[in-house]
């Protein structure tokens, strides 16, 4: 394929041109209930070309490697022809021409692990939470794992090989009593091995009895709150409200929030630091180099609570003058490079959680999460369960718990930072442009956030 | 060797599912064209029952032989099925699902709406960031199975999204419309961006919301709040597994007598209509709920065989909220959610219910206990109603309930004109009560 791949690229007429070319092999085993709902393994090919003319983008995506030559040909032939209407011209950034290999570790190499076992991993699991309780209606076990090998070319030169693991496992647990249901979940992802997922029968009990604690919880009531994050919601938190719009592509062509994402703006308390990493080893974030062919790099979002940069492709840096950032992105050989995160955090304060807890007088503890979803500077996410805060004290559970903001507001709103730390790749996966589930890493320590919208009856 | 009879003496059936996708699109950054693209994909899935065990594998540009035998090694460790492929059935009718007038629809064409759209949208609103994308294609899908069932249809897809986006300090938000049909005839470009404009010209100004339980009218972009619960509660699988709250309850009322729910899979041209599903079984339209009586669940193969009840044909790769393709294997999923309509337009509605909220859009859709029904949501797109008119939009409002029981005891009123949106849902607008609002 690497002969293949630099001829074509070389060949081309664009004014500039890439393509990739990537073979995946997957394995998947899930259980709900007593069920087993899929054990499989998979295998695929696909190949996708980009080619600039004159500052418009034409993209190819392909199954049959036999067709790159032509395939470069209709990319740069779609580009010409929306050419024609550009205004503004994409134009590319820089970016060093790169010869590289790299191939991510893993202590067991899951591709050498039999589906059977697989299986009885997710089945002890999954009949850990069946088993521990009465009030267990259901579960849900799902193990995945994947090799993304993809191999790179553009027309400067740059040939890139590299090979990312990701496996994940999610346990979840669903309890009923009379009509109601509830349901809670652990998830766990790593760019790493087999025996990262092993051994987290603590995670399966955690699942279930939360599960089961829920039915007792109340929904909490809506209103206003100090609330405390723990470090897996403080972590999505910064994911999703402030790293997307930190995001270029997102400000390329939106003047107004450009000025307001100005680099050297205060956003947030001196001890505030927010970094987004393309490569801590094992993490499921990783992307030593990025579908544009540039290498990874560790890079300050917010520094002593300043906005100190952006994250880039080699567009986005080129349109706001600044060094491509190693965040473009795909999420597989059907889609082209976008920005995106890799593995974003809040970096350790000082704070201990008693410390935090201190002068609360009505709060909330909000914990792990469902998911989320920002408009601009607008958030929602949805906790996964929460506890009342009376007094300093830890109270009782309560469910249903959907936070809402103003991420500029809630930024100059945190107020204490935990000296604690939590990195975590979750079995999920970060969506964008219909790009989904893209592998991403959110950590956080806990986090003290004053007058917060909490949704509720 | 077909692989069909490749897997004949190593398995006891099989079933090959194989897709080609072809298509083109455009899209526009910031009110200009940025990329066109083109897809040529070609996948394949196959499923084995060998020694009474299921196994599944997929491939892009695999060799018969891997595909195979990565679907007998699955089925080596799975467990005994409790299902057949299906065979020979009677001629289904077909439904149509491919229009050749799609094809001819070029890049040039496709450029061209997305600047007329923009255009239109700039000239009442040039302050706005406008986003667009286009595209259209087909997918050529074939299932066959080794106990004879075989069937093929190509189906056309022609799909425009266009949002607008209002970015000023401290108060950005930003609204989107969208559509996806078979036919080139059903899109209708004006009334996508006249729904737009509409919700740009409501939202000029920002006013405060009615907080606690006033009235609220879900228009039918909002109102995937309260139906996506339903669609996973409908699903056999759910109902076997004990994790949806309708478990067992057949033939009750457990929604208001207005309400009628139907799941169409062979509604000519519709978005997610098809004649076979991905498992090879005849669609129909498939009532769930008639006035407000639970009338059935929707099953695939698998879950049908488990609840001792028959495939209505929802065995389908992906639910309409996305996922899916040959990589993942069938599982049950609605096809064309049909609301039925009552009476009055959204004027007469918003006219009717005096004060309350309007909600056009949430943020954080799916997310949260979805299975129970409870929902809780920003309002990204939201109107406030005084006196029975628009007045201004809202911000920082949260919406919270549960689906079930506003759909039960907190409807007031349905409205007349149902619109497609998210896909495959054809839903009317709706006026509620029991929903409670807050804000900051």
């Amino acid at each position: 394929m690497e002969d293949r791949l630099r001829e074509a690229v070389a060949g081309s007429h664009a004014d500039y041109t890439e393509a990739r070319w990537e073979q995946v092999t997957r394995s998947r085993v899930a259980f709900q209930r007593d069920q087993l709902m899929a054990l499989e393994s998979g295998e695929e090919a696909g190949g996708i070309v980009r080619c600039l003319v004159n500052g418009a983008w034409g993209i190819a995506v392909f199954t049959n490697p036999a067709d790159l030559p032509r395939k470069i040909e209709e990319a740069t032939h779609l580009a010409r022809t929306a050419s024609s209407h550009v205004v503004d011209p994409v134009g590319l950034a820089p970016a060093q021409v790169v010869e590289a290999r790299h191939e991510g570790q893993m202590k067991r190499d899951f591709r050498g692990v039999p589906l059977d076992e697989k299986r009885r991993l997710a089945e002890a699991y999954n009949k850990l939470i069946l088993g521990h309780s009465p009030q267990i209606a259901s579960s849900s076990v799902r193990y995945t794992d994947a090799w993304r090998r993809t191999v790179y070319a553009n027309s400067e030169g740059t040939y890139i090989e590299q090979g990312i693991p990701d496996v994940t496992l999610m346990v979840a647990a669903v309890a009923r009593k009379n009509g109601d249901i509830q349901q809670a979940f652990e998830s766990l992802g790593y760019a790493a091995g087999f025996d990262t997922v092993q051994g987290k029968e603590v995670e399966a009990r955690k699942a279930a009895q939360r599960a089961v604690d829920l039915l007792g919880a109340k929904p909490v009531q809506g209103g206003t709150y100090t609330v405390i994050l723990d470090p897996d919601l403080a972590g999505v938190f910064i994911h999703e409200a402030f790293g997307h719009i930190c995001e270029a592509d997102f400000l390329l062509k939106n003047e107004p929030m450009r000025k307001v994402m100005h680099v050297g703006t205060r956003f947030g308390v001196e001890s505030l630091n927010v970094v987004d990493d393309g490569y801590r080893a094992g993490e499921r974030g990783n992307a030593p180099y990025d579908d544009e062919g540039v290498p990874w790099q560790k890079a300050y979002l917010i520094k002593n609570g300043i906005l100190t940069g952006l994250m880039h492709s080699r567009a986005t840096a080129h349109k706001m003058n600044a060094a491509p950032t190693g965040n473009a992105r795909a999420v597989s050989w059907e889609h082209d490079p976008i920005v995106r995160m890799r593995n974003t955090f809040i970096e350790p304060g000082t704070a201990t959680l008693d410390e935090m807890l201190q002068g609360i007088e009505r709060g909330l503890y909000a914990c792990a999460a469902f998911g989320g979803q920002t408009m601009f500077e607008q958030f929602t996410f949805s906790a996964a369960y929460g506890h009342e805060i009376v007094n300093g004290k830890i109270g009782p559970m309560v469910r249903d718990v959907v936070l809402t903001g103003n991420v500029f507001h809630t930024l100059q709103n945190i107020e204490m930072i935990g000296k604690d730390f939590k990195l975590e790749g979750s079995a999920g996966g970060c969506g964008k442009g219909g790009q989904w589930p893209l592998p991403t890493t959110t950590g956080a320590p806990h986090v003290r956030v004053r007058n917060v919208t909490v949704g509720g009856r | 060797m077909d692989i069909l009879s490749r897997a004949t003496g190593k398995a006891e059936s099989a079933e090959l599912y194989e897709e080609l996708r072809e298509g083109i699109a455009v899209s526009f950054n910031g009110g200009e064209i940025e990329t066109a693209s083109s897809e040529t994909v070609r996948g394949r899935a196959l499923r084995v029952i060998a020694g009474g065990k299921l196994g599944f594998a997929s491939t892009a540009g695999g060799s018969d032989e891997a595909l195979l035998e990565s679907a007998l090694v699955a089925a080596s460790h799975g467990d005994p099925v409790p299902f057949q492929f299906t065979g020979r059935n009677g001629a289904a009718q077909s439904v149509p699902v491919l229009d050749p007038t799609v094809a001819q629809v070029g890049v040039d064409t496709l450029i061209r709406w997305g600047e007329e759209a923009i255009r239109r949208i700039r000239d009442e609103f040039p302050e706005l960031i406008v986003n667009a994308s286009l595209g259209r294609g087909t997918a050529a899908v074939l299932v066959r199975t080794s106990t004879g069932g075989a069937h093929e249809e190509k189906r056309s897809y022609l799909s425009m999204y266009v949002s607008a986006e209002q970015i000023r300090k401290g108060d950005i938000w930003s609204v989107y419309a969208s559509s996806s049909v078979r036919q080139a005839a059903d899109l209708d470009r004006n009334a996508l961006l006249d729904d737009l404009l509409r919700q740009l010209r409501w939202g000029r100004e920002i006013v405060s919301a009615p907080t606690g339980t006033p009235p609220v009218l879900f228009l039918p972009t909002g109102l995937p709040v309260l139906l996506l619960p339903l669609m996973v509660g409908f699903s056999g699988m759910s109902v076997f597994l004990g994790t949806s709250p309708l478990k067992g309850r057949l033939g009750e009322t457990a929604f208001d007598s207005r309400l009628s729910i139907t799941d169409d899979g062979a509604i000519p041209y519709g978005p997610r209509s098809r004649t076979f599903d991905d498992e090879g079984v005849p669609t129909n339209s498939l009532p769930l709920v008639t006035a407000g009586v639970i009338r059935n669940f929707y099953y695939d193969l698998r879950a049908a065989a488990l609840a001792k009840a028959d495939s209505t044909g929802n065995g389908i790769k992906g639910s309409p909220m996305g996922g899916g393709g040959f990589r993942v294997p069938p599982g049950p999923a609605s096809r064309n959610i049909l609301v039925a309509p009552e009476a009055g337009s959204v004027d007469e509605i918003i006219r009717d219910m005096k004060d309350g909220l309007v909600v056009a859009g949430v943020l954080g859709l799916g997310q949260g206990n979805i299975q129970s029904g409870a929902f809780s949501n920003n309002v990204g797109v939201g109107f406030v109603v005084k006196a029975g008119k628009v007045v201004g939009r809202v911000k920082n409002t949260m919406i919270a309930g549960n689906a079930y029981e506003v759909l039960k005891d907190g409807i007031q009123a349905i409205g007349g004109q149902t619109e497609w949106v998210f896909g495959s849902l054809s839903v009317p607008p709706i006026l509620t009560g029991k929903v409670s609002v807050v804000t900051q």
